[in-house]
Parts: C-alpha cells; sequence; structure tokens
C-alpha cells in the first residue's frame, strides 16, 4: 500500500470523524460537564460547580438503585430467554420444512416494529377490561393483573421476548448455516443421538455467535424505555422504574440535568464493564479453539 | 441445507427415517404454526380494534362487529398525522442521506487501506454502542440553546449519533465483498483510485448500499427517546405522534390502532428486503455471512 493510498485513506475519514466529533463528541463532553454542575432546567442561568456531588448524591439514592436494579432484572431476563426461545426457533427454522421461508419471513416481524407501537399493542391487548387476554383467561377462571405489583416487570420483560427474540433467531440461524457440514455427518454415522450433536458439537460451534447476538441485545435491552413509557411510566411504586426511564424522569420531568448526566455517566460505566466481561470471556475462549 | 437432509437419510434405514422424519416434520410445523401465531395475533387484534365502531371497543372481540373505516378516515384526513408521517420520512432521508454519504467513503477507507487499524475500526462500532442517556441531556440544551428544539434538525443529528456508526460499520462488510480485482483493473485503465471507488465499487456494492439505508431508515423510523425529548410539538414523528394517543389525558383505542397499523406496513414491507443482508451488515467484515 502506498503513501498516496494511505493519505487519501485518512481523507475519506475525515467526514465521518468530523460527524462523530460533531454529535458524539462535543456533546460527551458536555455531557460531562452538566454532570459535575448543579444544573437545572429551571434556573438555566444559575449553573454551579459541584464537582463530584451529583456523583456522590446517587449512592445513597434508593430510587437510583431501585431503577439499576430493575433495569439489571430486565436485562438478564429478558436476554436469557430470548437466547433460549431464540436458539429453539432457530433449530426448528434451520431444517427444512414446508413453507420454510414464509414462517422465517412472521417470525422476524416483530423486531422491526417501533417498541412504541409494540408496547401500546401488549397494554391493550393484556388490558383487564378491554384485553382479549385477560378476558380468555377469566373464562377459564384464570385472573392475572399483568401490570400489578407483583407481575408489572415480568410482563415488560414477557413484551421484550416477543419483539426480540426474532433477532436472536435471525443471528442464530446464520450462525446454524456457517457451520461446516463435515462434523455433523460424521457424529451421525457414529450413532449420536440430536440431542448429543446438539450439546456437543453445535452448542460449542456456535459459541461466538452467541455471545456476539447476546451483547448486541444486552446492550439494547439497556436502553429499555419505550414499553415503560408507554405502559407503565415506572409504577406500579417504583417496580418498573427502568435507569432511562429514571433518567428522563430526573432530567425531563423534576428539571434536575446535573444529576441526570450523573446518572447517565455510571450507567455507561455499567455496560462498560459488562461487555469488557464479555469480550473476556470470548477471547478466552477463542485461544482455546 | 439440501446436503444435510439427504446425507441424514443415508444414514439411517430407509423407512425408519420416513416415519421419522414425517413425526419430526409434523411437530415442527405445528411448533412454527404456534409461533406465528403468537407473532401475527397481535397485529390481527389491532387491526380488528382499527376497524371497529367505537362502542363496540368495550367489548373485547376479534368478529361479530360491522367494520367501518372510520377511524382510518378520522386519523388520516382528519387529524395532523400525515404530518407527522412527513416527518418522519424527513428525518428518515436526512439521517440516511448524510450517513451514506459520510459513511461510504469511510466504509470504503476502513475495507482497503485499514486505516486507523482495528482499534479505530471498533472504535466507530463501540460508539454506536452508548447509551442514549449519554447524550440526550447534552442534545436537549443544544437544541435549546440554538434554537433548534421542536425541529426535524434536531430529531436528525440525534439520530445520526448511533445510525452513522452503524451504516458505515455495515458498509465495511459490504465493500469486502467486491473483489479488489475489479478496482484494480479501472486502474491499470486510467482511473485514480478515487474514480474507482466512484465509478466500479460503488455500483458493485448498491445492493449493499441499498439494504444498509434501509436498515438504516427503518432504525430511524422507529426510534423514539431522542424524538420526544427533542421534538414533541408540530415536528414530532410517528412513534411520538402514536404514544399521543393513550396518556393519562384520554384514551383513542380505535385511533391508536390505525397509527400503530400506519407505522408498520411500510416497515414490514421494507423489512422483507433487508433481513437477506442484516447478518452480513452487522458482522461488518468480522462475520462471514
Amino acid at each position: 500500500m502506498g503513501r498516496r493510498d494511505r493519505a487519501l485513506g485518512r481523507r475519506l475519514l475525515l467526514p465521518l470523524l468530523g460527524l462523530l466529533a460533531l454529535v458524539q463528541g462535543y456533546p460527551i463532553v458536555f455531557a460531562a460537564y452538566i454532570s459535575f454542575h448543579d444544573y437545572r432546567l429551571t434556573a438555566l442561568d444559575q449553573v454551579r460547580w459541584v464537582g463530584l456531588a451529583q456523583y456522590q448524591g446517587l449512592a445513597d439514592n434508593p430510587s437510583y438503585w431501585t431503577a439499576m436494579t430493575n433495569t439489571l432484572i430486565f436485562v438478564g431476563g429478558a436476554v436469557t430467554l430470548e437466547l433460549l426461545l431464540g436458539l429453539a426457533l432457530a433449530l426448528l427454522l434451520h431444517r427444512p420444512v414446508p413453507g420454510q421461508n414464509a414462517f422465517r419471513a412472521v417470525v422476524l416481524m416483530p423486531m422491526f416494529i417501533t417498541p412504541i407501537a409494540v408496547g401500546l399493542m401488549f397494554r391493550f391487548l393484556l388490558n383487564s377490561q378491554l384485553g382479549i387476554i385477560p378476558v380468555a383467561l377469566r373464562s377459564i377462571g384464570v385472573e392475572i393483573d399483568w401490570f400489578g405489583p407483583d407481575l408489572a416487570l415480568f410482563s415488560l420483560i414477557l413484551i421484550d421476548v416477543w419483539q426480540w427474540t426474532p433477532l436472536m433467531t435471525l443471528f442464530l440461524l446464520a450462525g446454524l448455516e456457517a457451520l461446516p457440514t463435515e462434523p455433523f455427518e460424521a457424529a451421525r454415522v457414529d450413532g449420536a443421538s440430536g440431542f448429543q450433536i446438539l450439546r456437543h458439537l453445535t452448542l460449542p460451534l456456535l459459541r461466538p455467535v452467541i455471545l456476539a447476538a447476546v451483547l448486541i441485545r444486552m446492550l439494547d435491552a439497556f436502553r429499555i424505555f419505550e414499553y415503560v413509557y408507554a405502559i407503565t411510566r415506572g409504577g406500579p411504586g417504583e417496580r418498573t422504574e427502568t435507569i432511562l426511564f429514571h433518567i428522563y424522569r430526573v432530567g425531563f420531568l423534576y428539571f434536575r440535568l446535573g444529576e441526570a448526566a450523573a446518572m447517565a455517566f455510571t450507567l455507561a460505566l455499567v455496560i462498560l464493564i459488562l461487555v469488557v466481561v464479555l469480550f473476556y470471556i470470548l477471547r478466552r475462549q477463542e485461544a482455546w479453539a | 441445507m439440501t446436503t444435510v437432509t439427504r446425507s441424514w437419510a443415508m444414514a439411517i434405514p430407509a423407512r425408519r427415517a420416513l416415519t421419522r422424519r414425517h413425526l419430526g416434520i409434523g411437530l415442527r410445523l405445528s411448533l412454527l404454526g404456534l409461533s406465528a401465531f403468537v407473532v401475527l395475533f397481535p397485529f390481527l387484534w389491532v387491526l380488528a380494534a382499527s376497524l371497529k365502531p367505537p362502542v363496540e371497543l368495550n367489548r373485547p372481540s376479534l368478529w361479530g362487529f360491522t367494520p367501518t373505516m372510520a377511524n382510518w378516515v378520522e386519523v388520516w384526513l382528519g387529524s395532523p398525522f400525515s404530518r407527522y408521517f412527513l416527518n418522519s420520512i424527513v428525518v428518515g432521508v436526512l439521517t440516511v442521506g448524510i450517513s451514506l454519504l459520510v459513511g461510504a467513503p469511510a466504509a470504503y477507507a476502513f475495507s482497503r487501506f485499514r486505516t486507523g487499524g482495528t482499534w479505530l475500526r471498533f472504535l466507530i462500532l463501540a460508539a454506536q454502542m452508548l447509551p442514549p442517556a449519554l447524550f440526550i441531556i447534552p442534545f436537549f440544551l443544544m437544541a435549546y440553546y440554538t434554537g433548534l428544539l421542536d425541529t426535524v434538525w434536531a430529531v436528525t443529528a440525534a439520530h445520526l449519533t448511533f445510525i452513522a456508526p452503524l451504516v458505515t460499520w455495515f458498509l465495511i462488510g459490504f465493500f469486502e465483498d467486491v473483489p479488489r480485482d475489479l478496482e484494480e483493473q479501472a486502474m491499470v485503465d486510467g482511473c485514480t483510485r478515487w474514480q474507482a471507488f466512484l465509478r466500479v465499487v460503488l455500483p458493485a456494492a448498491r445492493p449493499g448500499l441499498g439494504a444498509a439505508g434501509l436498515f438504516a431508515f427503518i432504525m430511524s423510523w422507529n426510534e423514539m427517546f431522542y424524538a420526544l425529548m427533542l421534538a414533541g410539538g408540530h415536528s414530532k414523528t410517528l412513534p411520538v405522534a402514536i404514544a399521543g394517543y393513550w396518556t393519562f389525558r384520554g384514551v383513542e383505542l380505535g385511533k391508536m390502532s390505525v397509527a400503530i397499523l400506519s407505522a408498520a406496513l411500510p416497515v414490514l414491507v421494507a423489512s422483507f428486503f433487508v433481513q437477506r443482508f442484516l447478518i452480513r451488515g452487522l458482522g461488518g467484515g468480522a462475520i462471514k455471512g
């Protein structure tokens, strides 16, 4: 590669780097500045430096910890269920079956719908007076309050599972299709059962794809906002107050921008730690192979 | 896929294979049918609700009412909904246009010259994973100070934070698939590197560019968090408009159902074109699809 190519490469990158400096670099620096100040939307002319006070304040802020815990429960629950269901669906769709392409197209549909619409659809479907699911359940004598204190967070997890299992399926299906066929033929000739093949051949070979899919889904699940906004607005009590919704509440309903910015940075830190841990696991497993 | 089945059928005695395979297909078909039902049911429910006269909405049922187009007419002709629809198109087109404009040259530089090395490539990907909570507060204040609150420009800028890096990441993979011989031949014929990129590589990567653009449009079309904070008035986009049909102030289920379907249908149609490209794109040259 010549020097002219290298110079051209740098020039081609410039527009993107310029744009990202403008829409990411500057805002992040500004957000850090805001988080070190008492920055209120109602008193923009009285911004004052408070150093790390906003961050220290989070340590004994019970609502913040509730929101973090709810978010971690949500992410853990949703991603686990999506992985299990997504794997099952991918295995079902992988082998030829009549109408395979139609099934595939239908099953992938939910991930393309705007999450607010999905949230409202399920709020409607699960509504105890207007929704067909509670009415149908009541007719067989089952009474479930989907958005009551006990079940609300779980119901939001189920909605997430409905919408995002398809993404998991899409990834795993692509992973399955890229696998070499020889080891599977050999295993069958040796008389391995379907379950043995899955346990000792398919899953180990799929591991990198599984980790990539889990990582992408996890990062996205941390952004849970629309279902909460559409259905529960954090309630009952603080049972479904997730971190992004809490940041929205503190920043835009209580106007405490400084505190909200500090929360956003701690969230980014939590996510960063999780990503590094996942990458570390991925690396180690590649080293074995 | 056909080789897998054939070898499998050969590996076990013919008659056993036949019955087992029939049983297997029956089971898999019913499981897939169940999944398709779970996916399609909410859409059917909302479709029914959009066709119900107001009095029927309090009675949860899928049929047994006289369908009416009143909700559809009211939403599309008697409300500003069509303007919000247009806002979403404008934001989407601006976001996709800018993303492709800055993303394509950068992706080419990454794919051919390895400019910036692996770490810069992954930095771009990591930038796309930062939580929106980090950006929303500075973006809100920047839009406020510049008088851009409640304009499509504020929403577009916010969408670029995650869509421009994502499009770049997609295009790296698609450019890797364009054979290098093509541009080398063009350069032998007297083109410069840049001319070869414009006249040979870009046209050859057209399906990839189209898929990346369409996927980016869907992401922008479906995004609500930024749009809600930055443009809640006459510049609101579809997801924000949809959220407005069920608030503490009132519920309009029929109209909400129309709005949901109107937002979902175009994207579902578009999704059938991008599904095939999605995995190659998300892999960004890291996973061979």
